[in-house]
């Protein structure tokens, strides 16, 4: 049997999933510490791809075309987004902590709209992409996109290293308390407003780098972030709102899924997705590692 | 001390009443393009409606209501494609025929979808109808054989009385006033009262002895039922049916009005559907960037005027009393 | 006579914490009696066990001869059981009338109207109730913008909507000036006089445990400890202990 056409989906399906982890956990994130729920995620991603195109090509004009520019590009890009979340937070999102459920949905929906417009303004209509110019790699009877590998790797690093924020840093610590109970946080004289700038200006980021990795793999097109908003709703219900190892398990559970239904059942494949979050909300609507006390 | 009851009937007679009245007025307009454009309106308007039935009087958001808007919309495009001549034409009787079709199809995956979803609230709900609603989506997009998938189903001509804008629009207007009137009523039924304890305090009302998930549901296909009439509509409105219609960005349509319009009346939705499908025709013809546009609207009526149209003029109308009763106490 | 309330060996546990330990426990009709006890001594818990709002882990309830142990809250609530809550529990953005007036058609049985004209029915038992629980002049209020003690009425007055045989009040008097109080107290005294309401409530004020009841239970850390009169309960040794250092008695 040939396994070329599996192998080559299960990396492409191991990187889809990484590069959804990114940019689920900052939207668990921001949803388990704030009870937010971010449309406008996935358009901020988008967002990051654009900004990440524009500083590599500014950076190629400028020092003479190389992969390793992405780099920078991408610690750019990162920062920016970062900034962008905590503006957003402050001026924005902080206005509907008191409000009901649907009215901060739809200011994130809201969001999704303009910051998706700007991008069109400001970019125009063409896909962004770059080519790194790196040869794939024969591996098992089939040729793999070597860049796979960084992106798996940055997401196994990234998830170590949210790991560790949150359990072995103080502030780390502060904010999983912030998702159990952030009245206590709060009574601890700890300023909630900032950690909510701070958590919501990180998950953003997070949005942002995996825009920035996600670029050489596959053009940055507008209404991309439309599709992969609701993949990463997918993630964050299976796993569980608030749970890094939930969105982690999850975003391999969709990453997987998807890149094989795209063997078998193509037009069907995000169905496949939908069919285990419908799934998952009858029978465990807190997520496989959601705590039950958050429902 | 003020009477609530300006929250209740209030303005919901007068406003629907200067509605019909404009809207019975529209085809006087030279051109058959205000026509087509109040056409829309009203079939959208229906849809937004039928979405307020579990949002402003249930308290629930559901992000998968276009899912029932795109069912019947399909139900009535594949009996009227089966009920139409090989030359393309459809008589009266299977053309009203087809329209049947919409609701009763839609109310029954409604009642699939809210079986499960009825048993959630909130975030939960809200994520459980957007999957559902995906779900249907892509179906309906990968199930070449039996919908035509992305190609959508074409052809949707009405018999050629209906073909006229006005005479359709007239249909339309019928049915969707009928519609409105029907939605009334069960809002202020005792069924609609049971949906109001629904969304201030779920725990005190099955404390009441209400069984809510069983209430819930009936709501939820209720809702459904409408949005397919509304979908069964569109279909030879448009010419054409597709599978975009059961998306999400289309249930947020009906989130947009009911929230422009104010969702704490029945006819807020409509209202709202006005000034979306309005606004659109306006704001295209003069630039591409009409997301901006809404989504600029919509954040600033989330952040400061959440009550939208209505609740605005229903504030200022009480403000107003409430200052004369003081004058008058004076 | 045989007793309305029949509880047998209740017990519930949270994870490792034992609220309601084998608790039995008895009313017979037309009694009025008061729970009491310290702080977390269980009173809310057992009352959530009985209307269906827990599950317990054991043990049985039995109203009027029927078997309603875990059964749902709204099953139970039909069969002629009504609870009022500790911290007002009402329907924040509809009218005083309308709270009423809905408690009234669910339990005419009317829910499931999509046709009749809410308005319309039921219009004499809602006035029948605010006016005995004194809301009458209120009726058009918005329930959301009622002060603290008019939303305990209020709370009241859903309750009584349902013409329960057996109602459960988690601390009446909760927030309520002393006028109130009485008030309040006086209400359930003549519904329990006249209709022959049975009424088991929970109290901190030993003033209007005193007043309104006639028989008393003492719990502590889920389980019961004395039973009696007031008088009884007052004299007896173990209550005083409990009480040390949290009440005088």
């Amino acid at each position: 049997m040939d396994i070329g056409p599996y192998v080559l989906q299960l990396f492409s399906g191991l990187s889809r999933a990484m590069v959804l982890f990114l940019l689920s956990a900052g939207l668990s994130l921001i949803f388990g510490v704030m009870n937010i729920l971010n449309f406008a995620h996935a358009t901020l991603w988008l967002l990051s791809g654009y900004l990440t195109f524009s500083i590599f090509t500014f950076l190629s004009e400028q020092l003479g075309a190389s992969p390793w520019l992405l780099l920078p590009a991408i610690v750019g890009a990162t920062a920016l987004m970062a900034l962008i979340g905590f503006a957003l937070e402050r001026f924005l999102i902080r206005r509907t902590y008191e409000r009901d459920l649907p009215e901060q949905l739809l200011l994130t929906f809201a969001l999704v709209l303009i910051i998706g417009d700007l991008i069109k303004l400001v970019w125009g209509v063409e896909n962004r992409r770059i080519n790194l110019g790196v040869q794939p790699v024969e591996m098992f009877d089939t040729l793999i996109n070597p860049y796979h590998f960084v992106i798996v790797g940055s997401g196994v690093a990234v998830a170590a290293g949210l790991w560790f924020f949150l359990h072995r840093t103080r502030l780390g610590k502060i904010v999983r308390a912030a998702v159990y109970n952030r009245n206590m946080v709060s009574a601890l004289g700890i300023p909630i407003p900032l950690i909510y700038g701070l958590v919501f200006a990180a998950g953003v980021g997070l949005a942002g780098l995996a825009g920035g990795v996600f670029l050489p793999l596959l053009p940055m097109a507008l209404g991309v972030d439309h599709d992969v908003i609701v993949q990463c709703f997918a993630v964050v219900v299976i796993g569980g709102f608030g749970s890094m190892l939930g969105t982690f398990v999850a975003s391999i559970i969709v990453g997987v899924v998807y890149a094989f239904s795209i063997l078998f059942w193509p037009d069907g494949a995000l169905a496949m997705i939908f069919l285990i979050v419908i799934v998952v909300l009858i029978w465990r609507p807190w997520g496989l590692f959601g705590t039950e006390l958050r429902f | 001390m003020q009477p609530g009851w300006l929250a209740r009937h209030g303005l919901t007679v007068p406003v629907a009443i200067l509605m019909l009245v404009l809207f019975l007025l529209v085809p006087l307009l030279p051109g058959e393009y205000w026509t087509q454009v109040a056409t829309e309106i009203l079939i959208l308007g229906l849809f937004a409606m039928s979405f307020n039935l579990l949002y402003g009087y249930m308290g629930q958001i559901s992000f998968g209501h276009a899912a029932f808007f795109g069912v019947g919309a399909y139900a009535s495009a594949m009996l009227f494609t089966r009920l139409k001549t090989a030359g393309g034409e459809i008589g009266m009787l299977d053309f009203f025929l087809s329209l049947a079709a919409g609701p009763p199809v839609a109310a029954v995956a409604a009642l699939i979808v809210g079986f499960f979803c009825v048993r959630l609230t909130g975030i939960y709900f809200a994520m459980l109808s957007l999957a559902f609603g995906e779900l249907l989506f892509y179906i309906v997009f990968s199930w070449y054989s039996f919908t035509k998938g992305d190609d959508g189903i074409q052809g949707l001509l009405p018999p050629s009385f209906f073909q006229d804008a006005v005479n359709f629009y007239y249909l339309t207007l019928a049915i969707v006033t009928l519609a409105l009137l029907a939605m009334w009523r069960i809002t202020e039924s005792p069924f609609g009262y049971i949906m109001r304890t629904l969304r201030d305090n779920q725990r005190r009302a099955a404390f009441l002895g209400i069984n809510v998930r069983l209430h819930m549901l009936i709501n939820f296909v209720i809702a459904g039922g409408f949005a397919g009439l509304a979908g069964a509509l569109w279909g030879p409105f448009s010419r054409s049916v597709n599978p975009g219609l059961l998306g999400w960005q289309e249930s947020g349509i009906a989130v947009f009005m009911t929230l422009i319009g104010g969702a704490g009346s029945i006819v807020g939705p409509m209202l709202g559907s006005v000034i979306y499908t309005m606004l659109q025709a306006v704001v295209k013809m003069y630039t591409v960037y009409w997301p901006l546009t809404i989504g600029t609207i919509i954040l600033l009526i989330v952040l400061f005027l959440p009550g939208g149209v209505l609740g605005l003029v229903e504030k200022r109308l009480k403000a107003r009393r409430d200052g004369d009763a003081g004058n008058r106490e004076a | 006579m045989s007793a309305i309330l029949e509880v047998t060996n209740l017990h519930k546990h949270f994870g490792g914490i034992h609220v309601t330990r084998h608790v039995n426990f008895s009313m017979q009709p037309g009694e009025q009696s008061a729970i009491i006890g310290p702080n977390g001594a269980g009173k809310s818990t057992f009352m959530n066990l009985l209307t269906g709002y827990h599950r317990s882990d054991s043990g049985k309830v039995v109203f009027e001869g029927r078997d309603i142990t875990n059964q749902a809250p709204h099953r139970i609530a039909r069969l002629g059981i009504s609870r009022a809550f500790q911290v007002s529990s009402i329907f924040a953005k509809m009218s005083v009338a309308e709270n009423v007036r809905s408690a009234v058609h669910a339990q005419m049985r009317r829910s499931f109207s999509i046709f009749g004209a809410a308005s319309r029915i039921g219009g004499g038992e809602t006035g029948r109730v605010l006016a005995l629980c004194g809301l009458d002049a209120k009726r058009d209020l918005v329930a959301g913008e009622l002060a603290q003690g008019d939303k305990k009425r209020l709370e009241l007055a859903i309750a009584l909507a349902g013409k329960p045989r057996l109602l459960f009040l988690d601390e009446p008097t909760a927030g309520m000036s002393i006028e109130e109080a009485r008030g309040t107290m006086e209400l359930v005294d003549r519904l329990n006089r006249e209709l022959g309401l049975t009424v088991l409530f929970t109290e901190h004020d030993m003033g209007i445990v005193f007043n309104h009841a006639r028989k008393l239970t003492l719990m502590h850390r889920g389980e019961i400890v004395v039973q009696g009169t007031p008088e009884e309960v007052r004299a007896n040794e173990t209550a005083q202990n409990v009480y040390l250092g949290e009440r005088h008695v």
